[in-house]
């Protein structure tokens, strides 16, 4: 596997984790997801400039915008959190009433 | 030049390596924006610079500005920053992870050069990635205005999702 392709696959496995193991903020699984949105990006735009294909350049792009829509849906759920919870702390958003 | 890139290729790795071992979300931001500067380094690096603009501009001084922002509802009197021993755990664990994937999956470690060599052979002042960008303007202006009209339906969603009172998400039980 060459560096490049190691480096953002390793980054997209490394957001994935910090999205799955998340701890105490909500925040901080939001950010993690945008470090997948991160090497995605990079990974489309690495692609496209290796192989010269010059056609698929507005992948990238699209692929932002997309993820600034995404990443503005979880903080408005950050928002909505905060306002009902007090805090962003997932240990409060839990249904049970024991 | 293939030193840049190492440097920019292992700072994007150890960035997301802070990033992902959750410390408090100050610190994670600020991670996060290392991370995608090493990431416009190594965007520069193969070509393309229109793309690592974009990044910049609209990933570091649009997103990640609102993200920094909104830290300020993550607040806490005493915030866990790399020293503390949970997050020093977390790190060590990825690192350790990272390292022991590198040196299973390094067999074609040595087949590309780092750094591309061949971008220079006419003169020419048509950059590829700033004329593949206005192709989106031109043929592929179909999903510019699919990609405008989602966005302005997010703004809605955003809307009402923050609304509050009875309409609102989130309702605390």
């Amino acid at each position: 596997m060459t560096p490049m392709h190691f480096t953002f696959s390793a980054a997209f496995l490394l957001g994935l984790a910090g999205l799955a193991f998340h701890r105490t903020h909500l925040l901080s699984a939001l950010l993690c997801l945008e470090g997948m949105m991160l090497s995605l990006f990079l990974a489309l735009s690495l692609w496209t400039l290796e192989f010269s294909s010059i056609n698929f350049f507005t992948s990238p792009l699209l692929l932002l915008a997309f993820s600034a829509c995404e990443a503005s849906a979880g903080l408005a759920l950050l928002v909505a959190t905060a306002r009902t919870h007090g805090s962003d702390h997932l240990k409060n958003l839990s249904l049970l009433q024991c | 030049m293939t030193y840049m890139m190492c440097l920019f290729l292992f700072g994007l790795v150890l960035g997301l390596v802070a990033v992902a071992s959750n410390p408090s979300p100050y610190f994670a931001a600020l991670g996060l924006v290392v991370v995608a500067g090493m990431g416009c380094g190594v965007l520069v690096g193969y070509g393309g610079s229109f793309l690592s603009l974009v990044l910049f501009l609209i990933y570091l001084g649009g997103m990640l500005v609102v993200f920094a922002y909104s830290a300020a509802l993550a607040a806490e009197p005493y915030p866990e920053s790399w020293g503390s021993p949970s997050v020093v755990m977390y790190m060590g664990v990825y690192m350790v992870g990272i390292i022991l994937v590198c040196g299973v999956l390094s067999g074609g470690w040595y087949e590309a050069s780092w750094v591309p060599s061949d971008d220079m052979e006419e003169f020419s002042v048509f950059r590829g990635d700033t004329g593949g960008v206005a192709l989106m303007y031109s043929l592929g202006g179909g999903m510019l205005v699919i990609s405008a009209w989602v966005l302005l339906l997010t703004l809605f969603v955003v809307l009402e999702l923050t609304r509050g009172m009875e309409r609102g998400t989130v309702r605390a039980v």
